[in-house]
């Protein structure tokens, strides 16, 4: 039952943020009633796990250990987003950039995004599906143009177009799913716990094909390269914590939903079919964000191309598939959403101080703002994948299957643009840290509310980094849960 | 019967193609919907289904006359100059419609093995809607004309789902017709905002982010 607090409660907080009058009060409200959700989320998902069948309430919600998962990965970055908002939404008030006013619907908006995107891994219904992605898609458009300039309208409008197109095309597949289902099960619905279980009888061909559409259509949305291009402007213009929610785990929802067709097409056509397309589009994707992050100029978009670069290792680790493919991948889905929103906030805090996005001007971070130059430093490390932060983990797992399973010339390709990007961070990030302060640039003291948010998510990089090899056993004995149907 | 308003489907999607003008082009797109209006209508009174009449009705609300009234309203409270903005001329766009076209026929009996004459007509048609609104969303300079093409691509999506599968469970339709009026909704609000800051609907020129 924990699944109607975790839906009920962002509901409830946008109705509160609307009758509230401080933005400030809305915001420690906020997260309060996130950490309720993770708790539900945590309690969620060990139930999910220990149980024998998946839950269903009323044919319409239905939970197994997959989107019990993805429910707790959104959890954890939206308690972290809310965190950080309180201090983030002050400032911003407190400069003029925003009205109280608007503050106020910047929390009814968070809100109704976190709803959508927690709605997506529990609904049974691929229709309803789709309509989830698409809502997430509309609400998130108005907070990546929140600041109303022109960059970030281009951006929004950019997004919104471009996402709303590739996700029409899901709708095709979607479609053609439903009508192979029709064929083989002489039965008319949606529902995928039903064409799961019949996913032998369906015609291969045109599961092939809609395949194919699902994955152009959602791969838009999860931001694999070359339908890629909405990503970096939407991430580098929306406002901090939102952008940290983009790229954590707006993007893994359409992974979940990628998941969720990719399960019925493997049952159907076999796995071959379904690994080598995500193979291919992952290093499509990892050689585009390369040759990006290694020229890039503006902080937010750097990181925005570093979401394309690990979207692509998660694609490559679903595609090698077994236990160590598919559990390294799934690892990587939290370690990366962890991460990135460490460091989409602490990018926040350096454009809210230096006021640009532009690398070349920022300079100097540790000494100016001392707590976040170290997230940022030890954000960047795990990022780039060193031990024993988390991301190592997960990237060893892939890297490790792709070994085992002979995927020789993909291990070197992943290995070659892992190590080239983990260049081009060091490099990056030494010069943001540690170069010469521009004149009048005051060090500040940062407050303890605001570090909050970034301590939360550090213990968690380090945690999963350190705890995870000892308890080997029980990892295997999860990943095998989460795709046992 | 069926086979007169598909051809009808058909003429209504050249009709956008070949549009220079934005009222034109709302104007087809109006066609389009009313005959994807009355197909379902005639399904609706041959089988005696309930939501089909529902759904029927929301098509007529929704994209026969509302849709297309907000779009018109958009264009008239935006001042922007009608022109549609193409990047390929109309010979050279009808051209790319008869191919579309001739592309959609193959693809339809080729890969979906449709069970009739009637049925393979039906896909064809629905192909060919749904590639005609990429074309009109690539190769048309105003960010209106985006909005129509996706809208078009929709319909073609609707024709298809009401071909493979009968259309898709009530309650789905429901929602990804609420779906679509919201997104028309947050779209023309984006465009009135474009076009307040840049003075322009033309996207083309919405080159501030780069690299």
């Amino acid at each position: 039952m924990q699944i109607f607090l975790i839906l009920t409660t962002p509901i409830l907080l946008s109705v509160a943020s609307l009758l509230i009058r401080k933005q400030r009060v809305c915001g420690i409200v906020n997260s309060l009633g996130y950490s309720a959700v993770l708790f539900a989320s945590i309690i969620l998902f060990k139930e999910t796990i220990l149980s024998e069948s998946a839950f269903f309430y009323f044919g319409f919600i239905y939970l197994d250990t997959l989107s019990a998962f993805f429910i707790f990965v959104i959890s954890v970055i939206a308690f972290a987003a809310a965190l950080y908002s309180i201090d983030y939404i002050k400032k911003d008030v407190e400069m003029g950039v925003i009205s109280e006013k608007k503050a106020k619907i910047y929390y009814v908006l968070f809100n109704l995004f976190c709803f959508s995107m927690l709605f997506v891994p529990a609904v049974n219904n691929l229709g309803m599906l789709w309509v989830a992605i698409e809502m997430t898609t509309l609400i998130s458009a108005f907070l990546v143009g929140f600041y109303n300039n022109k960059e970030s309208v281009e951006a929004a409008w950019k997004y919104i177009i471009i996402c709303s197109v590739g996700i029409i095309f899901a709708l095709l597949g979607t479609i053609l799913f439903s009508y192979a289902f029709s064929l083989s099960a002489s039965m008319k619905n949606l529902n995928w716990s039903d064409m799961v279980a019949s996913a032998g009888k369906m015609d291969k061909n045109i599961l092939k094909i809609a395949f194919i559409f699902i994955l152009v259509g959602y791969g838009t949305k999860a931001g694999l390269a070359p339908m890629h291009t909405w990503l970096p402007d939407a991430h580098s213009q929306a406002v901090a914590p939102v952008s940290a929610l983009l790229s954590g785990v707006l993007l893994k929802t359409a992974i979940y939903a990628i998941l969720r067709f990719g399960i019925i097409t493997i049952k159907s056509v076999g796995f071959a079919y379904f690994g080598n397309l995500m193979i291919l589009l992952g290093i499509i994707s990892l050689a585009i964000s390369c040759g990006f992050i290694l020229v890039q100029k503006d902080l937010k978009r750097l990181l925005a191309y570093h979401s394309i670069e690990h979207v692509g290792i998660i694609s490559i680790g679903l595609g090698i598939g077994g236990i160590l493919g598919i559990g390294g991948a799934m690892l990587h889905v939290f370690n990366h959403a962890v991460t990135k929103a460490l460091m989409f906030f602490g990018a926040g805090n350096v454009v809210n101080k230096y006021r640009t996005h532009n690398m070349h001007i920022i300079r100097g971070v540790i000494s100016t703002m001392p707590f976040t130059g170290f997230m940022l430093l030890m954000g960047a490390f795990a990022l780039a994948g060193m031990p024993p932060f988390s991301i190592f983990i997960s990237e060893i797992f892939i890297i490790c299957a792709a070994f085992l399973k002979g995927y020789y010339l993909v291990t070197f390709l992943l290995l070659g643009f892992i190590a080239v990007i983990f260049g081009a961070v060091v490099n990056h990030f030494s010069k943001i840290l540690f170069g010469n302060i521009p004149k009048g640039m005051p060090v500040i003291k940062e407050p303890l509310s605001g570090k909050l948010a970034f301590l939360f998510l550090f213990i968690q990089i380090c945690a999963v980094g350190i705890i995870l090899p000892l308890i080997k056993k029980d990892l295997v004995w999860i990943v095998q849960k989460l795709f046992q149907v | 019967m069926q086979a007169l308003i598909l051809f009808a489907v058909l003429c209504s999607t050249y009709l956008m193609v070949i549009a220079k003008r934005i009222p034109a082009l709302i104007r087809s797109f109006r066609y389009q919907s009313f005959c994807l209006f009355f197909t379902t209508l005639i399904i609706a009174l041959r089988e005696y289904r309930l939501d089909l009449y529902i759904i029927a009705g929301l098509l007529f609300i929704l994209k026969v006359s509302l849709i297309p009234h907000l779009l018109y309203r958009v264009m008239n409270r935006i001042k922007a100059s009608e022109d549609l903005g193409l990047f390929i001329n109309t010979q050279l766009s009808l051209l790319w419609a008869l191919a579309f076209t001739y592309l959609a026929w193959i693809f339809a009996v080729h890969f979906i093995a449709p069970s009739n004459e009637i049925q393979a007509g039906m896909l064809a048609v629905a192909f060919f809607i749904v590639l005609a609104g990429i074309f009109l969303m690539i190769f048309r300079m105003t960010a209106l004309a985006q909005i129509i093409g996706l809208l078009a691509m929709e319909n073609g999506i609707f024709l298809l789902a009401s071909t493979v599968s009968g259309g898709m469970p009530f309650f789905v339709e429901i929602a990804i017709f609420f779906d679509v009026f919201v997104s028309v909704l947050i779209m023309g609000f984006f465009v009135y905002r474009i076009n307040k800051l840049f003075t322009h609907i033309d996207v083309n020129k919405l080159s501030r982010l780069k690299g």
